[in-house]
């Protein structure tokens, strides 16, 4: 929670607690605990994102790849890329000269993400990368754009993952992170947390036979940063021209930098 | 600000389906579309409410955004009217200036050719789902009305202009308006010949005063 009220401040890199929805845990242990979480989940990740959201994620992805401005023969990297949906259409975008990678932290999203592709006749300018967004091993200036949707919620230290991506883009390469975020309408965030603290994990229960998974994910929700800190991290990690746009009232927020 | 991202985005994502549905319906001007989008081509609505969406080609698709393009190749703006009389094949909406295309010149005549040219086999995909027996006799029972309704359009146009200049005479025919119109210009060349005889009469008046003694 320390996090997200004073993303900057050096006292908090050394603090060994954060948030875990609304619990504090070591922070050596949040990222078992997350992959735990998506371990459990995999696989009905996307029926469940479609119910969730009632297929309005799929747009919410489709204007992140309108803003993307990713041409063919680019480099892209998709974070958190988890079932592919981005990946998918970076790869129609960037052609057979550019390239796709897809990154996770999670080895058993990354099989699903790769099953799926592979299925659908996506191969050759994707690669697969188990990795940490804190920790990217990629070397500097290597992507035109880099992408993470719905996963810097779950990583541990946010400031780092903003700062290891903005290392890997190349100059005037753009940061897009596409998250829920703050609903703007008083009454729409009202309707917003009854459904995501009843109906979400009823929904877990009933489809993936877990609701302390999607009890974990309403709390997450409510514990990143909103619309302006966030924007204010990627202005600290170095980025320019950072704005974000609402979507859906504000219940998710794409954020895009610039990297000078 | 009305519209959102999210709805702008469900829009285009609406018309991209339904364009790339038709596009391949008809190969040949599917070719001739994406052959002219080698660049984005960028629509902007100015009036009532400021909108604007692009096409781009991806592979053999038809990519529309809802996002305005930094460099597109082409771009042309007016107002929602002028896009649907382009869409029904009316191309006199550049010559009179109800559309405005900035860009290559050269590609607009070659995106407005495609587009001329597409005309989608609205049969065989409905052949696909119900057979070709009942695919044809549907199709050709539409065309029939489509060429029956355009048939009577144009009849209903002819009489409603007959009644109005022949029988009612509320308004004056072609023709009699026509030599109206010829003799209006007619008189008004002879009377600026005039005024500019009067003009030259007036100034050789005024100069040959100084030679009197």
């Amino acid at each position: 929670m320390s996090e997200q009220q004073t993303p900057t401040s050096p006292g908090n890199s050394q603090d060994d607690v954060t948030h875990f929805g609304f619990r504090n845990v070591a922070k050596s242990q949040k990222a078992s605990q997350v992959a735990e979480v998506f371990h459990s989940v995999a696989g009905k990740y996307d029926l469940m994102n479609d119910l969730m959201s009632m297929g309005v994620h799929r747009l919410w992805k489709r204007f992140t790849i309108e803003l993307s401005g990713v041409r063919p023969g680019h480099q892209v990297l998709d974070i958190a890329g988890g079932t592919g949906d981005l990946t998918m259409k970076f790869s129609d975008l960037v052609g057979r000269d550019g390239k796709v990678v897809l990154a996770d932290i999670n080895a058993s999203m990354l099989q699903v993400g790769r099953s799926r592709l592979t299925d659908r006749g996506y191969a050759g300018n994707i690669e697969y990368v188990q990795a940490d967004a804190e920790h990217l091993p990629f070397p500097d200036n290597s992507f035109n754009a880099v992408s993470i949707a719905f996963g810097l919620r779950n990583v541990t230290d946010k400031d780092q993952a903003l700062r290891d991506m903005m290392r890997v883009l190349k100059p005037g390469g753009k940061l897009m992170v596409l998250e829920f975020s703050k609903p703007t309408n008083p009454l729409l965030s009202k309707a917003y947390d009854t459904y995501s603290f009843t109906a979400l994990p009823l929904m877990g229960q009933l489809i993936a036979g877990d609701s302390e998974s999607y009890k974990y994910l309403a709390e997450s929700i409510r514990m990143h940063p909103d619309q302006d800190t966030l924007k204010g991290m990627m202005e600290n990690a170095g980025m320019v021209n950072c704005k974000y746009y609402n979507m859906t009232g504000g219940i998710v927020a794409l954020h895009v930098g610039t990297k000078p | 600000m009305f519209p959102g991202p999210t709805l702008l985005t469900a829009l285009t994502a609406i018309i991209e389906r339904a364009l790339n549905h038709a596009l391949e319906l008809d190969p040949a001007g599917q070719q001739a579309l994406l052959g002219s989008l080698e660049g984005p081509v960028q629509f902007r609505i100015t009036h009532p409410i400021s909108l604007t969406c692009s096409l781009h080609r991806a592979g053999n698709q038809v990519q529309v955004r809802s996002q305005p393009v930094e460099d597109p190749a082409l771009e042309i703006s007016g107002k929602p009217l002028a896009f649907a009389a382009l869409a029904t094949g009316d191309n006199r909406v550049f010559t009179d200036n109800q559309l405005n295309v900035t860009g290559d010149t050269a590609l607009a005549h070659q995106f407005q050719r495609a587009l001329d040219k597409l005309n989608p086999d609205w049969e065989a995909a409905m052949a696909r789902h119900i057979g070709d027996v009942p695919a044809h006799f549907i199709g050709k029972r539409i065309r029939n009305a489509v060429s029956w309704s355009r048939q009577a359009f144009g009849a209903l146009n002819a009489n409603i202009e007959e009644y109005v200049h022949e029988e009612s005479r509320a308004l004056p025919g072609r023709r009699e308006l026509e030599a109206t119109f010829e003799d209006i210009d007619a008189l008004n060349l002879r009377t600026e010949r005039l005024a500019a005889r009067i003009s030259q009469i007036e100034s050789r008046g005024t100069t040959d005063k100084p030679e009197t003694p």
